[in-house]
């Protein structure tokens, strides 16, 4: 008999959505009707082992032996001090392929596999969800086809190239934007037309039904394992819990399991890019209800229901939508929503690795920044709970151009 | 006799040259206009139809050219709104169906909006005497095919393979046909990759056929002058009405 009691399978929360995948008026399913039948029978897949034990044993398998879960908890003591509160980091940058989005590529690859898919795709923004998925493939021995938009084929040059280290292909997208939005259209295209081989790994919680749920499962784990171990270091819940959002997936992922705690605050933190008043991704502090990428969500949208460019000096945060449960739990005030500009989160990134010896992704960044835009009675004598979602290896080409000698010494 | 529905994409290369295409479309037999509303992101879409709604955009297209010239479309041919959903949500379906009403366009076509999702706006569109119109597709099993057609009108928009706008696939949709016609009395048209090439093929078993990218393909040809792509097209469309119905 295997001992069960440190696996981590998901459970139904309240804010689970209904059978249509609908999180209030959000969510559901806006696609084509050729994936109609497609997303109903991976609904119904999913439901079958989303909360089964032998499932999550295997996925547990490859999280501790392939990942490096649990991911550790670090009590981050100079910027603690600096701050004169508690910070933790959830130190989801160590994992393999250096961010959170491992975590679903597994779970999601494992599933693909009993499902007799041959093929996944993804598109991916950052690369690290194209990395991720491009890992995993090569460890199932699956297909794979990465798209992702020209414009960050060019930032992410070093992620283009580990996908296709690991044996991927990767399409440069040049329609629209070309970025990550443009990247998942031509995704959900490549999907519509390969539906019955092929099995579609998202990126985050986000697309349409059963994705936004089924990916903000999979990633609980990251707060599920967060709220334990601080548990057992401080004998506490955290007051705030803080993470970036670009669709919204390791914020769902550290939220969740907090979601009911009443006294601690869940923070995501979107990107604010050159600001509010001109270019940025920021789908709920300035977008509207709409659909795309077959959700309802807010987006970035003008007067007509055209989809607007975002802005983000991360490619990882570089989208005009969320997920749908994001949307969800602002109306309901469920959750605290602000934003970081690019500056601030460049800020942080040299400010997290010169206190702490930890090198953050630029999305990640984002996160830490929040620290410093917080009150100071917001902040004093807390105990703080920030996602340290990825690592920042894969900004380096980007950071040592936008950052000069002067910038870096800033201490 | 079998139907030609003709796909257009507003706007490109300027609002008058769609009003002269359609009239021209009219006289050649083409029986009905699926008059196309550019969006950003256009997923159901292959590069041809996407290029032309990008470009349409581009020249600085807005809904209300759409309201606007459908006046003169409109009561001439009987026509379609075809989009994606997020413009109607965001601009109101109220204000596309009472502007719907006041050209006389007959009913809206929405790829991105399938049977389960439209249940809350399919009878508000209905009761304003519009059609939306239901789509099936070959991954369809039978009794999502009947629970889809029980409530059809006008015409089910029968998607000729899995996959985008303007490819070059085919699939044996003679089962599906039969499924359709077994629960429903509503005409079949089939879409996606219909061209002078593929239409005689493809009219098989159906009532009409609806075609796209074998015109946008032209419309977007740079070495063509405006009144020859209105030539080209209409004789395309004219070719595929006769050889729908040989
Ligand atoms: C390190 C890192 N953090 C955050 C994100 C944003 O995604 P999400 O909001 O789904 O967590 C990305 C996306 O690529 C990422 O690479």
């Amino acid at each position: 008999m295997k001992d069960y009691k440190d696996i981590y399978i998901p459970k139904a929360t309240p804010h689970d959505p209904d059978s249509n995948g609908h999180f209030g008026i959000f969510g559901g399913r806006f696609v084509p009707e050729t994936l109609m039948p497609i997303l109903e029978q991976l609904r119904v897949d999913y439901e079958k082992v989303r909360f089964d034990r032998e499932f999550w044993s295997e996925v547990d398998y490859y999280y501790k032996n392939f990942v490096g879960r649990p991911s550790p908890l670090y009590y981050a003591q100079n910027i603690s001090k600096e701050l004169n509160a508690k910070i933790y980091l959830k130190r989801e940058d160590l994992n393999h392929t250096g961010a959170h989005k491992i975590n679903h590529t597994v779970a999601q690859a494992i599933l693909a596999k009993r499902l007799g898919k041959k093929r996944v795709i993804a598109e991916t923004g950052a690369g690290q969800h194209g990395v991720a998925t491009a890992t995993v493939a090569a460890l199932f021995g699956l297909e794979c086809e990465i798209f992702m938009g020209a414009k960050d084929v060019a930032r992410q040059e070093l992620n283009v190239f580990r996908m296709k280290l690991l044996g991927a292909k990767v399409h440069s997208v040049e329609s629209g934007s070309k970025t990550l939005k443009d990247a998942m259209n031509d995704a959900i295209r490549h999907w519509v037309t390969n539906a019955r081989d092929t099995y579609y790994i998202i990126g985050t919680v986000a697309g349409p039904h059963p994705y936004p749920m089924m990916i903000r499962d999979i990633q609980s784990i990251i707060g599920w394992e967060a709220k334990s171990q601080l548990k057992s270091i401080e004998g506490v819940l955290p007051d705030k819990v803080i993470a970036c959002i670009g669709g919204g997936s390791n914020a769902l992922g550290i939220f969740n399991h907090f979601l009911e705690d009443d006294s601690v605050e869940c923070i995501g933190v979107e990107a604010g890019g050159l600001g509010l008043d001109s270019k940025h991704g920021c789908s709920l502090a300035k977008g509207s209800p709409g659909i795309l990428h077959g959700q309802l969500s807010y987006l970035l949208q003008d007067e007509d229901g055209q989809i607007l460019e975002a802005h983000s000096i991360s490619a990882g945060l570089d989208y005009p939508g969320i997920g749908p449960e994001h949307a969800y739990l602002k109306d309901k005030n469920i959750v605290t929503y602000d934003y970081i500009t690019d500056e601030q989160a460049l800020d942080a990134f040299v400010w997290l690795s010169q206190k702490e010896g930890i090198i953050p992704a630029f999305e990640s960044s984002h996160a830490i920044a929040y620290l410093k835009k917080m009150r100071r009675e917001d902040i004093e004598g807390k105990v703080i709970l920030i996602n340290l979602s990825g690592r920042g290896d894969k900004d380096m080409i980007q950071a040592k151009d936008i950052l000069t000698d002067v910038t870096i010494k800033q201490k | 006799m079998k139907k030609l529905v003709a796909y257009i994409t507003t706007g490109y290369p300027s609002l008058d040259f769609t009003v002269d295409m359609i009239l021209s479309l009219k006289e050649v037999g083409v029986d009905t206009i699926e008059l196309g509303i550019p969006f950003s992101d256009p997923v159901a879409d292959g590069p041809i139809i996407e290029k032309a709604n990008l470009k349409a955009l581009q020249s600085g297209f807005k809904i209300q050219n759409l309201f606007d010239i459908s006046k003169e479309i409109a009561p001439q041919i009987d026509t379609l709104w075809m989009g994606y959903f997020n413009p109607f949500y965001h601009i109101g379906l109220d204000k596309f169906i009472s502007e719907a009403k006041k050209s006389k366009v007959n009913g809206f076509i929405i790829p991105d909006l399938p049977f389960e999702e439209a249940q809350p706006y399919k009878s508000i569109i209905e009761n304003e005497g519009l059609n939306l119109i239901d789509f099936i597709a070959p991954t369809d099993s039978r009794e999502r095919i009947k629970k889809i057609v029980s409530s059809s009108n006008k015409f089910i928009y029968l998607v000729a393979y899995a996959g985008i706008t303007g490819a070059k696939h085919s699939e044996d949709l003679m089962p599906i046909i039969k499924s359709i016609k077994e629960f429903t009395n509503t005409p079949v048209y089939v879409g996606f990759g219909v061209n002078q090439a593929t239409a005689k093929e493809k009219a098989k078993g159906v009532d009409g056929v609806i075609v796209g990218s074998a015109f946008i393909k032209i419309l977007l040809d740079e070495r063509l002058t405006n009144s020859q792509k209105i030539d080209k097209i209409s004789s395309i469309a004219k070719e595929i009405k006769e050889k729908i119905n040989e």
